[in-house]
């Protein structure tokens, strides 16, 4: 039987040292952009049921999720994402709550990812859900915090995008073909794939729709977006999406952070729960994007709670790995080292206790010879030996 | 000037063609046509890093975000799907995906279950579960066209250019399965992040097609 008790599973890793240090200073960062703004951490299980993520609004494939069954038989999931379990907190435990609901999370979400792509399977999100409130300031708060998120992780260039998701299923409500022509055209905007959009749609026919449509992947960059949407398109309903958008770009531009912030009409996820507006980060080093999220108004009301949300997660690891590449990490070191003559432990012990009490960073040597200590201590750049016996004395 | 733009070029056809696209919007492509065995080539008056790199490495590439934009084939996109824009048809590389078999043989026919031979088992795979049917799928690594002779398999999925192939070793289409050709395709940051640069060169780049 061949063993494999010497390696991790395919898409996950240990994390050792500077890169632990790192990972927990970007948590760090994070939550307190989170928590200076009221927001409350939440921790849902690691295990969930399959059917949390098996809704309407939001499908998971299942063959993108790690699986397990629990002793009565049932289908339990690793959590691939945190919204939908906090969604399912809301709309139990937290029925009764006071809206709004500022909670707050830092928890690994797992997927099965396509093999040896060099992607990970288990990676940390923290993330934000401000549940109760579908007013504009809702959707000016998340969006300033993940301004402010972007902007505090410090990786150097990055880009806040916002879109509205509203826009393109007002435009495909006035399509007439099938459901299945519908999840291609949507795919091939998803994917800003120009020739094979405008394939398809020069086979349904030329109408302001289809023109628009052909069009909305190209929609993205900063205002003259709007300018263009609005002459491609112009009803009552699509008219006052733009008109929303473009005020709330407006204003997310005062915030003068230092990235830049653009629109995408084109993002069009299929696994979108999204009904409004949406937000995706982008940081320079890192190939795809760090944040993402935007309005949910429905979720919620397929746990049996209709309250309308808002939120994002950003991806900690992604962060991480940025910051190990881009900058130098120094890391807190021991400062002196207290060596025990035989006979002097318990005094050592007591002695390196009160170091640390004044804050400095003591180990004990865990050797008999001094030799040995004095071999350690160079290897890892201890500057300062402290030799216990009868006296104390500093080499 | 900013940090070069970098592409992935397929090598071989796909690479050559590229270059001739690029030379005829202007751009001094010396360095790549005299590349020697060097693997990373620059095109200093377009800004473009050029990355010479096997079909399914272009999309790994571009999909994990190494290099900005790729040229691959409609055939390796098929097969390896990722997470990336597919922005233009080049036009060039055309050819298509289609079911063959033993000329004369009426592949459809029976009840048994039916034994593919392809280089490309998702694509065959999607195309089979589309029409509701379950195959039996050999992935082979060399002449698809051996298989059905051999009486290993009833069809091949391949790609097909002229037919002459299938036609020197007494197969033929059954059924065409999508048209193929060279795509520009960039990294779903990349166009984010550097959208003037990206959008002028597709301009350039969609006015000679």
């Amino acid at each position: 039987m061949k063993n494999y008790d010497l390696i991790t599973p395919e898409g996950t890793n240990d994390i050792l040292f500077k890169e632990c240090v790192v990972r927990r200073n970007v948590e760090k960062t994070i939550s307190e952009e989170f928590k200076a703004r009221g927001y409350s951490e939440i921790i849902t299980p690691e295990l969930e049921f399959f059917d949390v993520f098996n809704l309407n609004s939001r499908h998971f494939p299942q063959e993108d999720l790690y699986k397990l069954v629990d002793r009565k038989g049932r289908l339990l999931v690793l959590r691939p994402e945190s919204t939908m379990p906090i969604a399912r907190v809301v709309a139990t435990r937290l029925k009764e709550a006071t809206l709004p609901l500022r909670l707050c999370y830092n928890q690994c979400a797992y997927n099965i990812s396509p093999l040896m792509r060099g992607r990970s399977d288990q990676i940390v999100q923290a993330g934000i859900e401000l549940i109760g409130s579908s007013s504009k300031m809702a959707d000016l708060e998340v969006i300033e915090t993940a301004a402010a998120v972007l902007e505090k992780c410090n990786t150097g260039d990055y880009s806040l995008e916002i879109g509205d998701i509203g826009f393109f299923k007002e435009l495909m409500n006035q399509l007439n073909v099938s459901d299945d022509m519908k999840e291609t055209i949507r795919n091939f905007i998803e994917t800003k794939n120009y020739p094979a959009l405008n394939d398809i749609l020069d086979s349904i026919g030329d109408n302001n729709v289809t023109k628009a449509l052909k069009m909305l992947p190209r929609l993205f960059g900063e205002e003259e977006v709007f300018e263009k949407a609005a002459q491609l398109f112009s009803d009552e309903k699509t008219d006052a999406i733009l008109g929303k958008l473009k005020e709330l770009y407006k204003e997310v531009k005062q915030l003068n952070c230092k990235g830049k912030v653009t629109v995408d009409l084109g993002i069009v996820n299929r696994t979108d729960y999204y009904t409004g507006v949406i937000l995706k980060g982008y940081i320079a080093g890192y190939g795809e994007p760090v944040l993402s999220g935007g309005r949910y108004d429905k979720l919620i009301a397929e746990f049996g709670y209709d309250v309308p949300a808002t939120g994002f997660a950003v991806n900690v690891d992604a962060v991480t790995k940025v910051k190990m590449k881009n900058e130098k990490i120094t890391t807190d070191s021991t400062e002196a080292i207290v060596y025990a003559v035989k006979g002097y432990e318990m005094k050592a012990i007591l002695l390196a206790k009160q170091m640390r009490e004044d804050g400095k960073i003591v180990e004990t040597a865990a050797f008999d010879e001094l030799e040995k200590v004095k071999a350690y201590a160079k290897e890892l750049k201890i500057s300062k030996i402290i030799v216990v016996d009868d006296n104390v004395t500093e080499l | 000037m900013s940090k070069p733009l970098r592409i992935a070029l397929t090598k071989g056809r796909l690479e050559k063609d590229t270059v001739g696209l690029l030379e005829s919007l202007g751009f001094d492509c010396t360095a790549v046509r005299e590349k020697g065995r060097k693997l990373i080539l620059s095109i200093p008056d377009a800004n473009l890093e050029v990355v010479l790199a096997k079909a399914a490495d272009v999309i790994t590439y571009v999909d994990r975000g190494v290099c900005d934009m790729g040229v691959v084939g409609k055939d390796t996109i098929m097969e390896m799907p990722g997470k990336f824009f597919e922005i233009v048809n080049l036009g060039f590389g055309k050819c298509k995906f289609a079911l063959a078999a033993k000329k004369g043989t009426d592949f459809y026919e029976g009840f048994g279950v039916k034994t593919i031979a392809t280089k490309y088992p998702n694509v065959a795979r999607t195309f089979f579960e589309s029409k509701g049917m379950d195959v039996e799928i050999v992935k082979i690594e060399g002449s698809v066209e051996l298989a059905p002779l051999l009486d290993l398999s009833d069809g091949i999925v391949d790609i097909v250019e002229t037919g002459t192939t299938l036609k020197e070793n007494g197969l033929e289409v059954i059924e065409d399965i999508a048209p193929i050709a060279a795509r520009l395709i960039v990294n779903t940051v990349s166009l984010k992040m550097r959208q003037k640069e990206i959008e002028s060169l597709i301009e350039k780049i969609e006015s000679k097609i």
